[in-house]
């Protein structure tokens, strides 16, 4: 059965071609999910680690550091670890501001570090607004 | 009166559990008796079922705050329809909600089969409830939605104001209506295992019911993308979000198992493939539904951050899986084929090609969706992969897609001889060249668009020589004028004119896929009085003046809107009015975009920001600065335009025939029954 080998040569080129596909676009996209402390960790492992690839960091906007220009859309504020308050990072966002960004905010940025520069963020994403569940504590706090 | 709902719900629970274990413990047995019991449950499940979701929506308008579910997702304010949909917004809701879908539709299973496939029914009725004890298991313990809490809040938290659009009420819906009515063809592969009965009859029973499945499921994807579109306000319709993802997955399996169907119906092959696929489209569809309500993978709408349910969601999914391999492996001395591949130019090469890009496309969308779980339950790292990695795999895949929509249905079974392929492709090949050779000539020079419209051409002329064929054919035939041809065309066969419908919308969307490639976008802050201006790759120019900036109080939130004036080339061409909106109970503000919608493009405009709107709403500064963003966003109508024609052609296909002798239920029970089969819904 010559012919029917064939037809499964064929099947795995066509997932061969999927699979190199997938192999090479995963290079270009991966982001890596930290916090400012583990990113801080991360760059003193390798100083160009946040250039090589993306990542993707969740802290808090520091109260008082939020720089916005209206007219040319230009923002800089200090985003810090949420569990140690301690580990900040400068962040650089060229774009409107976010519709629920606020100083003392979750927040997560995404983009690139360059050692001893600001972090060039793509993309700043509010983190309450997809929190559609209530928790019991957000009623008693209205209470009082 | 509310606590009737939740007795409902036990009760619910120990009669599915009961009609479970009855109806394959009767079908073992075949105990008449047992049997009828187990399908009897089934009535008995959904008008319980039906109970808790009224009592929900009650609890909803009254407005009983000390349920946690009620408080957490309305408030006094909230308007009367939303209040209604409460039952599905959020994720405890959406679970009764499923299940009474479900058993809805077990209901009507059992009822299409009082007298017919009597062998299959004991194991369908099993197993459709046991789907509904699981869920009612999750509700009861993990999700309840009669949850009480401690105290009575003055007012609820009321629902997210992304939720509060017309495409998002009826968007999870129709997803939940496609999701669920593939349990109906899983049961039926289910009770084929069991019996032993794996000749194509499970499938042509269960034909019907994978077709309103796919309807359902494609409408949910389309209204969600709809959704999307104008209420993220980020100018795109599909972000390759987990949650999107996760309810294209049982649609990618799903198309696959609606094609892989008739090589088997008609050359007896793929059995085993088809038994898969359909175990598969479940085990998604219940996947999808525990990803979108378990918040087990961060995305940007997920609901919430119940592990829990995560963790039992799992070991369903876990026990389900290894329930249908062992049975598969059980049979698997049934599985063999009539027949076998005979050429690469067949029609049966064709489909498989086919089956093996969907399931391609959803093993990379599953790979991609799933990897911050597996980089991090393997490398402790939580990576994601973005869109470029589903663009980089799904683009090429997709373009073949597009061509062998046009190859499939035509070429011949078994061989095709060169002749046959000549005069089957040598007018859409034709139609092909010159489409790409004029696009390009006219400035179109992006390699995978140019590819797109290209292989369009060439797959719509397969389909429109199709038409004119059959139309002609029967013209001669019958001596009918051609529209009149043409109707009883689909008339006679409406599934394979059906599918010619649809797949003419699928090339229709993927058109407006492209579009994408031909994007133009602008920031820019504005004061009153300044313009911006936007080329479109149209060649003409669109003139946007920011007028003026108004602000009013609207039920529970404010309204800031901002007055642009439209011009293209120079003439005037409406106004839009994009907002921002202010929710007074969440404390949260969301942006509604101004479109502009013609045939080929959109003009969409979204208000990023305003400077100081404080003292703009005080009366201090009356001309205050705005920030704008404006897209043209090429072909996007095509793809709401695709999907509909998609739709209408689903229903054309499924669509009963006119010749089916409805029987009635009164029908004298002592009476022989040599009455034709009746088909499918």
């Amino acid at each position: 059965m010559k012919k029917q080998s064939r037809f499964l040569a064929a099947g795995v080129l066509l997932c061969g071609v999927v699979g190199y596909l997938m192999v090479t676009g995963m290079k270009d996209s991966m982001t890596y999910f930290l916090t400012p402390n583990e990113l801080a960790q991360r760059l003193m492992a390798n100083p160009s680690f946040a250039e090589e690839a993306g990542v993707r960091v969740g802290g808090r906007v520091v109260p008082g550091s939020v720089r916005f220009d209206q007219k040319t859309l230009d923002l800089r504020f200090t985003l810090v670890d949420i569990e140690t308050g301690r580990t900040t990072f400068p962040v650089h966002y060229q774009g409107p501001l976010p519709d629920t960004f606020q100083e003392g905010r979750d927040v997560v940025v995404e983009g690139r570090y360059r050692h001893g520069q600001s972090f060039e963020a793509t993309s700043v994403l509010t983190k309450c607004g997809s929190r559609y569940e209530a928790a019991e504590s957000d009623f008693k706090s209205k209470q009082s | 009166m509310t606590q009737i709902g939740e007795v409902a719900l036990w009760l619910a629970l120990l009669v599915a559990g009961w009609g479970a274990v009855l109806g394959f413990y009767g079908g073992r047995r075949g105990r008449g008796d047992l049997v009828l019991s187990a399908e009897r449950s089934m009535f008995a499940v959904f008008a319980l079922l039906l109970t808790t979701s009224l009592a929900i929506i009650a609890a909803f308008l009254r407005s009983e705050f000390r349920y946690k579910y009620v408080a957490g997702y309305s408030n006094r304010e909230l308007g009367l329809f939303y209040k209604i949909t409460g039952l599905w917004a959020g994720q405890t809701g959406s679970l009764v909600f499923w299940a009474l879908i479900l058993s809805f539709f077990g209901s009507l299973v059992v009822l299409q089969n009082r007298r017919k496939n009597r062998e299959f029914m004991p194991y369908v009725a099993a197993t459709v409830l046991s789907v509904l004890a699981f869920f009612m298991v999750v509700v009861v313990f993990a999700s309840n939605p009669f949850e009480v809490m401690g105290f009575v809040p003055p007012d609820g938290r009321g629902l997210n104001p992304q939720l509060q659009n017309y495409w998002m009420t009826i968007h999870p819906p129709t997803l939940y209506l496609g999701f669920t009515a593939f349990t109906i063809p899983f049961a039926f592969a289910i009770s084929a295992l069991l019996s032993g009965r794996l000749d194509t009859r499970w499938i042509t029973t269960t034909r019907r019911w994978t077709l309103v499945a796919w309807f359902f499921l494609t409408c949910g994807i389309i209204f969600g993308m709809m959704w999307a579109y104008v209420e993220l306000g980020w100018g795109g319709y599909w972000f390759w979000d987990p949650v999107e993802n996760a309810s294209l997955l049982p649609w990618l399996t799903g198309t696959a198992f609606l094609h892989s169907v008739m090589i088997q119906e008609k050359r007896g092959m793929l059995k085993l493939w088809n038994v898969l696929l359909v175990i598969a489209t479940f085990l998604l569809s219940i996947f999808a539904t525990f990803l979108t309500r378990s918040g087990l993978i961060e995305s940007v709408h997920s609901f919430a951050e119940n592990t829990t349910i995560a963790f039992i969601f799992l070991g369903f999914l876990s026990a389900l899986l290894l329930a249908s391999a062992g049975l598969v492996w059980w049979r698997r001395g049934a599985f063999k084929a009539e027949s076998r591949l005979e050429s690469f130019l067949s029609r049966e090469a064709a489909f498989l090609v086919n089956n093996i890009v969907f399931i391609s496309v959803m093993f990379a969308v599953l790979w991609g969706t799933t990897f911050p779980l597996i980089s991090e339950g393997f490398f402790g790292q939580k990576i994601q992969v973005g869109p470029p990695f589903y663009d980089r795999v799904n683009v090429p895949l997709g373009l073949i897609l597009l061509f062998l929509m046009g190859v499939g249905p035509v070429i011949a079974w078994r061989k095709a001889t060169p002749r046959n392929l000549k005069r089957n492709f040598a007018a859409p090949l034709g139609m092909a060249i010159a489409v790409g050779l004029g696009l390009f000539v006219a400035g179109v020079h992006h390699p995978y668009a140019l590819l797109t419209f290209a292989l369009a051409a060439f797959t719509l002329t397969t389909i429109v020589v199709e038409f004119w064929k059959g139309t002609r054919a029967r013209a001669k035939i019958e001596g009918e004028i051609a529209p009149v041809a043409l109707l009883h065309l689909f008339e006679r066969n409406r599934r394979r004119y059906g599918g010619y419908v649809v797949h003419a919308g699928f090339v229709i969307c993927f058109c407006g896929f492209a579009g994408k490639a031909f994007n133009a976008e602008k920031q820019m802050a504005l004061r009153p009085g300044e313009s911006v201006t936007i080329a479109s790759p149209f060649g003409h120019v669109y003139e946007l003046t920011y007028q003026a900036m108004s602000w009013y109080p609207a039920t529970n939130m404010t309204k800031l809107v901002a007055t642009v004036d439209v011009k293209r080339d120079g003439r005037p061409a409406g106004m839009l009015a994009p907002e921002k909106r202010a929710y007074k109970q969440r404390e949260e503000v969301t942006s509604e975009v101004g479109i502009r919608r013609a045939w080929n493009e959109d003009l969409y405009l979204i208000m990023a920001g305003v400077a100081d709107a404080e003292r703009f709403m005080s009366g201090q500064d009356p001309r205050p600065m705005a920030t704008f963003k404006v897209l043209v966003n090429p072909l996007v109508p095509w793809i709401w335009l695709g999907g509909f024609i998609m739709a209408m052609g689903t229903l054309v296909a499924l669509w009963p025939a006119a010749e089916v002798v409805r029987v009635t239920a009164r029908a004298p029970a002592r009476a022989p029954s040599p009455r034709p089969e009746l088909v499918g819904v």
